[in-house]
């Protein structure tokens, strides 16, 4: 294996099961990474509502809508700069996730914004796959 | 959250041709999608291998579209910035498990 690491595949997960991480090479919760685009000034918002699921790992991007200057003076908007937020999160977490951003994206003002997620195939180093999952098990014996 | 099922599509094109990539795509059905700024990293020795002269600076475009015009949408972006395009561009789809903020 490169770099003498394991190899975690994070394709046939045990949902709800306590860590730490099993024997073998089957990690026990499916990670995904959701891509998350909002209004540029509601991006710190929206990263640490998705940070309060237990993702550790997120990394933003500034972006633009490709709505064409027309039809933002049509509906009365100045611009369309947005940031695509990257973050990696278990897939256990996700359905109430995505029913807290579904909420957030209808009731915020100015907190519209579309979401969606892309399973991972698998995940090389389990001292990486435990923090990206939050398996704060596996690390108790360290404290 | 949304039940239609959905594929999202990245398009990595030379600065500048997003325009007319969403233009193609919409004609093909999308409604929008989101520009992001990136860099260009090919290899020197694979850029005069292949003959091709890679323009740093790209934008990422990502378009989320409904699957069942998910290979049109694929055909409209290679035509109208594929690699023998002055957009250069390359394009793949992944397939979505959960779309949120849809509707």
């Amino acid at each position: 294996m490169a770099f003498g690491k394991k190899k975690v595949q994070t394709g046939t997960g045990v949902q709800n099961t306590p860590l730490p991480v099993q024997s073998g090479n089957i990690a026990p919760f499916k990670l995904e990474l959701l891509i998350t685009v909002v209004e540029k000034n509601k991006a710190e918002f929206y990263i640490d509502l998705i940070q309060s699921y237990e993702a550790n790992f997120q990394f933003s991007a500034p972006a633009h809508g490709t709505a064409k200057a027309d039809i933002l003076d049509y509906l009365g908007l100045a611009d369309s700069d947005k940031t695509v937020i990257f973050s990696v999160i278990r897939s256990d977490k996700l359905d109430d996730l995505a029913y807290t951003l579904d909420m957030k994206f209808r009731t915020v003002r100015g907190g519209k914004g579309i979401a969606f997620s892309v399973p991972f195939t698998s995940v090389i180093g389990t001292s990486v796959y435990a923090f990206l999952s939050n398996a704060v098990d596996s690390v108790k014996g360290d404290v | 959250m949304d039940e239609k099922k959905y594929e999202t599509i990245f398009c990595i094109i030379n600065s500048g041709f997003s325009e007319t990539v969403m233009d193609a795509a919409r004609e093909a059905g999308a409604r929008g999608g989101t520009v992001i700024r990136a860099r260009g990293t090919a290899g020197k020795e694979a850029e005069e291998l292949f003959k091709i002269t890679i323009h740093p600076d790209k934008e990422v475009l990502m378009i989320l579209v409904p699957q069942e015009i998910k290979d049109s949408v694929l055909d409209a972006v290679y035509k109208s910035a594929g690699m023998g395009t002055a957009g250069q561009g390359i394009a793949f789809s992944m397939a979505v498990n959960r779309t949120v903020g849809l509707n």
